[in-house]
């Protein structure tokens, strides 16, 4: 009987150590269609773009080696120029509006009956479950030239003359594609501070109420340092929509009128899928993601030092 | 950790921009489902009769723009069926391809070494890109004496390159033209400008019945679209037309709509009273806006507009009023209509038995006793002379027809195409915007020939 225990407990290390090999062995087994998957379609097309991004690549020809000229030739072209001034536009005007009027909703609603604050999130998390080709086809009868509500509203209220052609105008067209972005991309972060302000530890904000904190100095210093990651994780996605705002173009303006509408990203589809030249593409791709890396990377030391 | 966990997801969304712009083979990849359809008939159906080519034996692929029905594959399979009747050997697959992703289909299956032994389209696809390129059968083999007499000129030289090889067997063609409401114009009193009966007007009465629909308070008459380029070849059109301006040169080696007839188009475009440089609306959408009665007239519209029933009745507007197909405007009263020609090419794809099959093929749909009914499902015209009566119990169709010895040049196959076109109508925004006519046509030319001379 003796005997029989201490070979058991002997052979416990080697059954353990058999047994974990085989877990190992099994998770890595589950874990490899997401990593062929991830290798195969994430992986190795961003090694191919910043490797073509250096030959002058086009559809049915070989490619030729051309060293920086694509980066070289992207800081002369105006086209391209002004697309990163309109991308940067619409990532200056619409993170902080997001973010600020987010966060503004969710403190009105959160504390709310329940019934009352779910309504709230259904209303503004709508145009994010909404397919958004449908959305902008609304948008874009809206700001129709010829028969939109805005123009009608306008009018009747005398506030416009005569029609503006709001996608056609290079004054407004920026502009309008901002205030759609806009109403696309708040839902998900209303949610998100909804939830974030609802964990808040109330002890502490009662404590620093009875002890004469104003509701300001409440929210700065026991709120905002508790809904910083939240507030972190909405600032870095909604700079990536932003850069990434392509749809929206693609459906309304294709860029136009006169460019004034141009992002990187339908610049980048124009250039790559329309005009085929892919190695031209990928080097604006490459500069984008450079970008992005370098504001969230900017993000996270700021809100880190808060 | 939740700090490092962000940052792990930041990167990992920076990194995934970067996959938007995978490498060549990758980018061209398109996630759109083709339909597909394969003639079944051909293991039931008994041969007809046979020929000299009835032995030949091969599996070919036909991929086919939505060219009237050949976009539809009940009326494909009904082609394909008589095929099989004769040729019960060749078994041909189609699929379906759309203006939307059609061209990312095919130079994807390009560079992945797949692509199809027959494609349906125009020249400026068959013979300007694809031919260009080296990568289609010459097919002058099919073009005959008895074809080329039977063929206008024009449309035969659309069909070769300048080395003299031909890369497309046309079956069909149409002229784009333009369309008034002809019941506003009765009741603005603008008809006496135009000549109904032949379609067409001078430019001078062209400019006279825009003033007198908008003096009658229409004043959305009509607009240069110009958020892309869909239906780009009405904005061409008009423009080429009204002064006898061009848009490229005879041999199609650059582009010359900077000359002073165009600019003066323009100018008066831009100057006149209803028409309206917009930078919001492409040519599917300036359709919609003459159809439901906003615009009084569109200038991208053709015969299967004309024969459009799907809101009212044929030849007529949502709210019932006539449509009037016309020719474009000109000075001399004789006026060169774009013109959209489609046919067969076959892609070299090195299996000589595989293109002597798609060339058999070709040749019982564009030169048989089946070519009638090829040409019919295409809903357009014949390219030959012998098939003109083809409509002839079709009134609308026969009418039509008087617009067909319009047709113009075929200038869609010169070199720099895609990067002519968006020049265009990103041009045509600049006007808009008040950017001097000149100067906005200029620089035109100069990116659209710096694209012919890259190319």
């Amino acid at each position: 009987m003796a005997h029989t225990a201490v070979a058991k407990k002997q052979s416990e290390p080697k059954m353990s150590r058999a047994l974990v090999r085989q877990e190992t062995i099994a998770g890595y087994l589950f874990l490899l269609p997401s990593l062929i998957f991830f290798i195969g379609f994430v992986i190795y097309p961003m090694v191919m773009c910043i490797f073509t991004s250096f030959f002058d690549s086009s559809m049915n020809r070989a490619d030729v080696f051309i060293g920086l000229q694509n980066y070289v030739e992207l800081f002369h072209d105006s086209v391209f120029l002004g697309a990163l001034r309109n991308t940067l536009i619409i990532v200056v005007v619409s993170v902080p509006i997001t973010c600020i009027f987010s966060l503004w909703v969710a403190s009105a609603i959160v504390n709310m009956p329940p019934w009352a604050t779910s309504l709230f999130r259904v209303i503004f998390y709508l145009p994010v479950v909404t397919g958004s080709v449908a959305v902008t086809v609304v948008w874009k009868w809206m700001f129709n030239n010829y028969y939109g509500i805005f123009n009608y509203l306008g009018k009747s209220m005398g506030l416009l003359d005569q029609n503006i052609n709001w996608l056609g105008d290079t004054r407004y067209a920026l502009a309008c594609i901002i205030l759609i972005l806009l109403t696309t991309s708040v839902g998900q972060p209303i949610v998100l501070y909804v939830s974030a302000l609802g964990n808040v530890d109330q002890s502490l904000v009662e404590a620093a109420e009875v002890d004469g904190a104003t509701k300001l100095q409440a929210f700065w210093k026991i709120k905002w340092p508790q809904i910083m990651p939240t507030t972190l994780y909405i600032l870095v996605i909604t700079t990536i929509n932003s850069f990434q705002c392509f749809a929206l173009i693609q459906l309304l303006t294709s860029g136009g009128p006169n460019h004034s509408t141009d992002t990187i990203m339908y610049y980048i589809y124009y250039t790559a899928f329309k005009l085929y030249r892919y190695g031209y593409g990928n080097a604006m791709g490459v500069i984008l993601a450079i970008m992005i890396a370098v504001l969230s990377a900017v993000q996270f030391k700021v809100t880190r030092s808060d | 950790m939740k700090k490092q966990v962000s940052a792990i997801l930041a990167a990992s969304m920076a990194a995934s921009m970067l996959v938007a712009c995978g490498g060549s083979t990758s980018s061209a990849a398109t996630s759109t489902a083709t339909a597909e359809s394969t003639s079944t008939a051909s293991s039931e159906a008994a041969p007809a009769e046979s020929t000299a080519d009835a032995g030949q034996a091969a599996d070919i692929t036909l991929w086919t723009y939505p060219i009237g029905k050949w976009g539809d594959s009940e009326s494909v399979d009904a082609l394909l069926a008589d095929f099989n009747a004769q040729y019960p050997d060749i078994h041909v697959t189609v699929e379906y391809l759309d203006y939307t992703n059609g061209d990312d289909q095919v130079n994807t299956a390009i560079e992945g070494g797949s692509a199809p032994d027959i494609v349906m389209e125009g020249p400026e696809r068959l013979v300007a890109n694809w031919g260009a390129k080296g990568l289609m059968a010459d097919l002058s083999d099919l073009w005959t004496d008895d074809q080329k007499a039977d063929i206008s000129a024009s449309v035969e030289a659309a069909c070769k390159d300048s080395s003299g090889a031909y890369y497309e067997f046309p079956l069909c063609m149409t002229a784009h033209c333009m369309a008034i409401n002809k019941t506003v114009f009765e009741a603005a009193g603008a008809m006496q400008y135009v000549d109904a009966e032949n379609h067409t007007w001078t430019t001078d009465n062209f400019l006279k019945a825009v003033q007198a629909v908008y003096d009658s308070g229409k004043t959305d008459v009509g607009a240069i679209y110009c958020s892309g380029q869909g239906g780009d070849q009405g904005t061409r059109a008009i423009i080429n037309n009204m002064y006898g301006g061009t848009f490229t040169d005879a041999a199609h080696t650059k582009y010359t709509a900077d000359s002073a007839e165009n600019v003066k188009a323009i100018e008066t475009l831009y100057n006149q009273d209803g028409i309206n440089f917009d930078a919001s609306i492409n040519g599917g959408e300036e359709i919609t806006l003459f159809r439901n009665g906003t615009l009084q007239m569109a200038f991208c519209w053709n015969i299967a507009q004309q024969t459009n029933a799907d809101n009212s009745a044929a030849g007529t507007t949502n709210s019932g009023d006539d449509i009037l197909f016309m020719a474009f405007p000109t000075e001399s009263g004789d006026p060169a209509l774009c013109g959209g020609i489609w046919g067969f090419g076959v892609f070299d794809n090195g299996d000589e038995n595989k293109i002597a099959a798609s060339k058999t093929f070709i040749n019982f749909m564009a030169n048989s006793d089946e070519t009638a009914k090829a040409v019919k499902t295409s809903t357009y015209f014949s390219v030959k002379n012998s098939l003109s009566d083809l409509y002839k119990d079709d009134e609308v169709m026969n009418e039509y027809q008087k617009l067909m010895p319009y047709l113009g040049d075929y200038y869609q196959v010169t070199p720099g195409w895609a990067e002519a076109r968006t020049a265009w109508w990103n041009m045509l925004q600049q006007v808009g915007q008040g950017t001097d006519v000149t100067t906005a046509v200029t620089e035109f030319c100069n990116t659209a020939n710096a694209a012919a001379s890259a190319s």
